[in-house]
């Protein structure tokens, strides 16, 4: 069995439970797609499972979708996404830098906390069948004839655990980068001084330098895109952090029979706020860090130093600021929002994610181009792939971001087909799978098993991606909305489609859990969960 | 920055300005009302959305092809979508419906006929059932 060091153990870790939950949202985006190819299809499993529930009634397969739909992000997201980053850059941020994670206790405390805080908000919507969509749009999560009172408060426990967690990792992380094991060390302003570009900018006005600061001029370029992106991270936590507390005083209140004034607060100022702090995900720091790790890799796989590393630092600073305004994207259908934010934030500061995301595709394929002939491992051939659901996904994005065209596409398929999933599956799902490519075997030095099953789980999961979203794109042209169910079959056609993408979907997911599986032998994935002495009681040594 | 990615650069600059140029321009049709005539409407229509219904003026709203119509929708609870659509589900418009809030557009119905409403922003697992078929008839 593979002996490998504590730190790469939880690494490791963090991705196998990153991927436990990416089949389980990816299970129950298969039987949703199932709900709406076939209406009616699951009523045996869901009667069989009511059974568990620990409602009075039986509750409607409508009530049922949406619960599912409700948790289905937040298990994606939080759970797969975020699990695989906290382990990719535990592991690379103290090996770029060359210093130990500077409070290593905190990393078992994010991996139960993440883990449970995920596993809570999946069971609210499983057992307490909470229903208010990721969006939480007020005052719905907090209007009780609709949504259960009990899920409402179980969500919001579990949200609250995972900001909570996602703000202590960042802690670590920043603390890792600033801490005084380097010859220079930071306070936490000067670090935030730094990633806003203030010293840059005081020295071309001609202004004395407030230093020392972080130079991000020589900083890894990795290390930068994860100190800016986490900034926006930090505020997505807080911002959901304050939702999730809104909406749980007002379950408490409830729940103790003195209920509180929902139109207390504007249902439109809570969206902007709200989307605002969750845009610095979805805007701000996927695309930062996406942009850091393409960095990152493809130097490596391909043996030549990135192409225009001066100019993407200042990327990336762009990425920055311009995630800091574009959250009225998600507004224009409001026309109570002002048109000034509608055009400004919604439309025009948008399009500078169109310059940063051009010009860092730019950078990654001409370091490959230049570096002919390559090799094209698994790692970079899902690194291209990511690459292209960038493209697709973000001009999607793009074309709704879009006064004008918003207006026909805003709530339909087209947004969560095109733009969103492709960007989750293929941008950012291909772009975690590439890091698994390259950690697997840097952490254990056991080389990627099967090249065919690397050959199938990229050619089905692209592939599969492509048909889902192509049928659900569409279907969302010819008036599909999204999170709708059609009695009258009117879509059908298009979800039958859409559901044997997902299928193939699935296909390429297990070949890639058999091909790491197969790789690193079923002592070490073991290894992982139990401890050491379990698997080789003659071994005499003790987990670490 | 080097030659070719100022190229690049050029390239993505145009690109914006040609896209954002079109799509604000009357090219796209609505554009010219919604964004640079601003027309006074010929009717007002009142639209109320509370406990998942949708509450027409009448049982079928009757407007001209041809003139501005403002649509005014209002919500006693929580946030809905006001959403017109051709019989065969192809959208025509729609607008989120605030609470709190007058949510106002006006349109201009080019050819006779009738639409359906449906209710485009998720309220609740009742949400699918917010429909009226042929709710709004375009006579010439």
């Amino acid at each position: 069995m593979t002996r490998i060091g504590w730190l790469e153990k939880w690494t490791l870790r963090f991705a196998v439970v990153g991927l436990v939950f990416l089949a389980m949202a990816g299970f129950e985006g298969v039987l949703m797609r199932t709900d709406l190819a076939a209406p009616g299809a699951l009523g045996g499993m869901e009667a069989a499972l009511n059974r568990i529930r620990p409602v009075a009634y039986e509750p409607t397969p409508a009530e049922l979708f949406y619960g599912m739909l409700t948790v289905h992000p937040v298990v994606g997201i939080y759970g797969f996404a975020y699990m695989c980053v906290m382990g990719a850059f535990y592991f690379l941020v103290p090996f770029l830098l060359k210093k130990e994670i500077r409070h290593k206790r905190l990393v078992p405390v994010n991996f139960w906390l993440q883990t449970g805080g995920v596993l809570t908000c999946w069971l609210s919507g499983f057992f307490g069948l909470f229903n208010s969509l990721y969006t939480l749009y007020w005052p719905l999560p907090v209007s009780y004839d609709r949504v259960p009172l009990a899920g409402s408060i179980a969500f919001t426990v579990g949200a609250a655990v995972i900001m909570v967690n996602v703000l202590l990792f960042a802690f670590n992380i920043f603390s890792t980068v600033l801490s005084q094991s380097n010859p220079h060390s930071y306070s936490f302003g000067q670090f935030l001084s730094s990633a806003f570009g203030i010293p840059r900018l005081r020295r071309w006005l001609g202004l004395k330098d407030d230093g020392p600061n972080p130079n991000y001029e020589e900083l890894p370029v990795f290390i930068v895109a994860v100190g800016r992106g986490s900034i926006d991270t930090v505020i997505n936590a807080i911002v959901l952090l304050s939702a999730g507390a809104l909406i749980l005083v007002y379950g408490l209140a409830a729940l103790f029979k003195a209920p509180l004034d929902p139109r207390a607060i504007d249902a439109l100022v809570y969206k902007n706020w709200f989307w605002w702090g969750l845009d610095m995900v979805a805007d701000g720091n996927v695309l930062m860090y996406t942009a850091g790790v393409w960095y990152l890799l493809i130097p490596l796989l391909v043996g030549r130093k990135l192409y225009g590393e001066a100019v993407v630092r200042t990327v990336i600073l762009a990425d920055l600021l311009i995630s800091l305004g574009v959250w009225s994207h998600h507004l224009l259908g409001d026309r109570a929002q002002p048109l000034v934010m509608r055009l400004l934030s919604g439309q025009f500061i948008t399009w500078g994610e169109f310059f940063t995301m051009g010009l860092t595709i730019f950078t990654s394929l001409m370091t490959i181009w230049l570096a002919r002939p390559v090799k094209f491992t698994p790692a970079l051939k899902f690194i291209l792939g990511s690459i292209f659901g960038f493209v697709i996904g973000g001009t999607a994005g793009l074309i709704q971001a879009n006064v004008g065209l918003n207006l026909v596409l805003h709530n339909t398929q087209w947004v969560i087909g095109p733009h969103a999933h492709v960007l989750l599956l293929v941008g950012l799902g291909m772009l975690l799978f590439a890091v698994i490519y390259v950690l697997i075997p840097m952490l254990t030095s056991l080389d990627i098993r099967s090249q065919r099953l690397v050959n199938v789980h990229f050619w089905a999961w692209l592939v599969g991606a492509l048909i889902m979203t192509y049928a659900m794109g569409l279907a969302g042209s010819r008036g599909m909305l999204r999170r709708m169910l059609y009695e009258n079959g009117l879509y059908q056609p298009y979800m039958q489609v859409a559901l044997l993408g997902a299928l193939l979907l699935a296909v390429g997911f297990v070949a890639f859990l058999v091909n790491v599986v197969g790789t690193l032998g079923w002592a070490n994935v073991l290894s992982l969960v139990v401890p050491e002495r379990w698997l080789r009681p003659q071994s005499g040594r003790a987990e670490t | 920055m080097d030659r070719e990615e100022r190229i690049w650069f050029g390239v993505l600059i145009v690109v914006a300005l040609v896209f954002n140029v079109v799509t604000l321009s009357p090219l796209v049709p609505w554009q010219k009302w919604l964004l640079w005539s601003r027309p006074t409407p010929d009717e007002r229509v009142s639209i109320a959305f509370e406990n998942y219904e949708i509450r027409l003026p009448a049982e079928k709203i009757e407007i001209r092809a041809g003139e501005f119509v403002e649509f005014v929708a209002t919500s006693r609870d929580v946030t809905y979508g006001f959403g017109v659509f051709r019989p065969d589900g192809a959208m025509v418009f729609q607008m989120q419906v605030i609470p709190g809030h007058e949510n106002k557009i006006v349109w201009k119905f080019d050819a006779p006929g009738t639409y359906d409403v449906r209710s485009t922003e998720y309220s609740g697992p009742r949400h699918p059932e917010m429909f009226i078929e042929n709710a709004i008839q375009v006579i010439p």
